[in-house]
């Protein structure tokens, strides 16, 4: 919407009941209600967002990042309701969208795919047969899903029937397809994807990677470009497999091809975004790109503005998720109300964020609040000012990952860009609460006890229930 | 009036003085207290020392210290003198709640079983996600307070635990 702004155009918010006051209802131009807080009756009621678009007039519609951004089916109406969808077209989406469908057109691409099932397994027998062939652990995937929602570790025989069971129901209610890939599991890789750019010409060029292992229940926390472990070989490798991927695909739009990178620089392809992704700020940054200006551009028929080679990108940027999960938890998600929000500010810092004081915060939909994204000239300057941009930061109200950003940015293996996506099983399971000491803790008891005061007394303000404290212990 | 409040790890006794002044552990501190925010934000001078503190929950009450969550609990001089004589005890039980509302879609124990710390109690699903929660730490479960299929509220007392 701030691109759209950018560049003069009209927006038209859809939102259901419990989204009225969110973010992106008041930032739009124009706002229309799409039903009940439940995805099925509003965000993933693909018809009745299309009857808006028309009644609003709208020429366009962009799926964001959530719910029906990754649809086939979504983008087919939209196209034939007369409207341009801001995305690849539904047979581009078709083909990558499910993911044994991406491994085997990956393949035919020339690009290696970790062992797993090639067509889609929709019954318990098949997937445990299948299991034994890739042999144990392996990773059951909603073929149908993304985001890393439904996705369960299976490590022996007897874990199956439990797994199966949570990945067909989580996937049915995320994305309505219970059919699973079952890929082969490993380990101590990092998560490596690649940006890219097509029009509707064949041109296709890639915009750099982000290193995304930094994650829990499969799901990422923190993102950063370049990938600390990425050498300038592998860099190019990655690039020209994900370039392949896409033309095979006849692919248009923006997009990520996500790899697994193991520790002597081999990879395998995992899966292609066929949507921008939460993440893409961070290439903005070094890149200086707008994005989304990109996809509106071909959508509306452009040809690319630059070519392969200049394409240019300096410095880092890391993003870090805030989400409403209580780290010290279990990433346990948790709503509530938010009773304070700062969000920081300076050089190098970028806050994507949907939070304001007075907010509830919805169980219905992802616990993602905001995105911190900072930049610098260098991987070390980008993680001092992260630091500070985390320090600045106070969300209270509910618990959120801010305090395992805090730790993480001062991590020595993270600073050294040591990690994968072991490393919040490695380094976060027994890192505990730091504490302020010094005069900070003597600061924070005062505020604790004249807040105790002024909760007992009904005095005008915690400094003066101190001020309080000592007259009563004069007049006793 | 005294105070003993535990910040994080750090355990300090406060003292408002008769004459205004104030006592940390018994050294007199230059501390000036200044709400920025109403309620929720101040900042706070200890000997020229400059910290910002947020309140970031009441009950248990956290507080954000320049960055930095803690917990932060507090007895006057009369809630340490009864604790001193034994006086209070919580009742020996660990009560598992729901931290958010939710469905219950599982209860992998039953009242009577042994738990050790960190075994699963219950699926709760909420946010799109199933989330396991596990003991706090070893006992018997004396009492389940919900079921299978059960939608609950944030808060509901889902297990309770007494512990070895």
């Amino acid at each position: 919407m701030r691109t759209c702004r950018d560049l003069g155009l009209r927006t038209v918010a859809v939102y259901s009941d419990i989204d009225r006051a969110a973010p992106h209802v008041r930032f739009a131009d124009a706002a229309y209600p799409i039903g009940a807080a439940a995805p099925a009756e509003s965000y993933l009621n693909g018809d009745r967002i299309i009857a808006v678009a028309k009644r609003a007039g709208a020429g366009a519609i962009h799926p964001g990042y959530g719910f029906l951004s990754e649809n086939a089916g979504f983008a087919q109406a939209v196209a034939d309701a007369g409207l341009t969808f801001i995305g690849p077209d539904a047979a581009v989406q078709r083909a990558l969208g499910e993911k044994t469908s991406a491994r085997r057109l990956a393949r035919a691409a020339g690009v290696p795919v970790a062992a797993g099932t090639m067509e889609p397994v929709s019954d318990e027998g098949a997937a445990r047969a299948a299991a034994e062939k890739i042999g144990y652990p392996v990773l059951l995937k909603p073929a149908g899903g993304g985001g890393g929602k439904g996705m369960r570790v299976v490590r022996s025989a007897d874990e199956l029937v439990a797994a199966w069971r949570g990945s067909t129901g989580e996937a049915t209610t995320g994305f309505g397809d219970a059919r699973m890939l079952i890929e082969r599991l490993i380990t101590s890789a990092r998560h490596v994807e690649v940006q890219l750019v097509a029009d509707r010409y064949g041109a296709v060029v890639w915009l750099g990677e982000r290193d995304c292992s930094v994650q829990r229940r499969h799901q990422k926390l923190i993102e950063e470009t370049p990938g600390p472990s990425v050498t300038a070989d592998l860099r190019a490798r990655l690039g020209e497999s994900a370039v392949r991927i896409a033309r095979t695909a006849g692919y248009t739009s923006a997009g990520t091809a996500e790899f697994l990178v193991s520790p002597d620089g081999s990879f395998v392809f995992l899966e292609m975004n066929t949507r921008l992704q939460v993440e893409h700020g961070v290439t903005e940054l070094v890149t200086g790109l707008d994005l989304v200006a990109l996809q509106l551009a071909i959508a509306a028929g452009e040809r690319l503005p630059f070519t392969q080679d200049e394409v240019r990108r300096d410095g880092a940027a890391i993003e870090l998720r805030i989400t409403a999960e209580d780290p010290y938890a279990g990433f346990l998600p948790a709503g509530g109300r938010i009773t304070f929000v700062r969000e920081p500010l300076g050089p190098g810092v970028r806050v994507d964020s949907a939070l304001a004081a007075g907010m509830t915060v919805p169980n219905e939909y992802d616990p993602l609040l905001a995105k911190i994204i900072v930049g610098g000239p260098t991987r070390e300057i980008a993680i001092a000012r992260a630091r500070r941009a985390v320090r600045e930061t106070i969300v209270a109200g509910v618990p959120t990952a801010l305090p395992f950003h805090a730790h993480v940015l001062a991590e020595p293996d993270f600073v050294a860009g040591r990690y994968d996506t072991d490393y919040v099983a490695t380094h976060w399971a027994a890192a505990r609460a730091p504490t302020p000491d010094g005069t900070a803790a003597q600061a924070a008891a005062l505020v604790a006890v004249g807040l105790q005061r002024h909760t007992a007394a009904a005095v005008g303000s915690v400094s003066s229930a101190w001020a309080l404290a000592a007259r009563e212990d004069a007049q006793r | 009036m005294r105070y003993e409040v535990q910040v994080g790890d750090a355990l300090l006794r406060l003292e408002a003085a008769a004459d205004g002044r104030t006592l940390v552990d018994d050294a007199v501190v230059a501390a000036v207290v200044t709400e920025v925010s109403a309620g929720v934000l101040w900042s706070v001078i200890v000997d020229g020392a400059a910290h910002e503190i947020a309140l970031l929950g009441r009950d248990p009450l956290r507080l954000w210290v320049d960055g930095v969550e803690t917990r932060v609990q507090i007895a006057d001089e009369r809630a340490v003198a009864a604790a001193r004589r034994g006086g209070r005890r919580t009742g020996g039980r660990v009560e598992v709640r729901a931290p958010m509302p939710g469905l219950i879609k599982a209860i992998h124990v039953a009242e009577g079983a042994r738990v050790e710390a960190g075994a699963p109690l219950v699926t709760l699903e909420a946010m799109k996600m199933e989330n396991e929660l596990r003991a706090p730490q070893a006992g018997t479960v004396t009492k389940i307070g919900t079921g299978a299929g059960a939608t609950v509220d944030g808060g509901t007392l889902l297990v309770v635990i007494t512990p070895d």
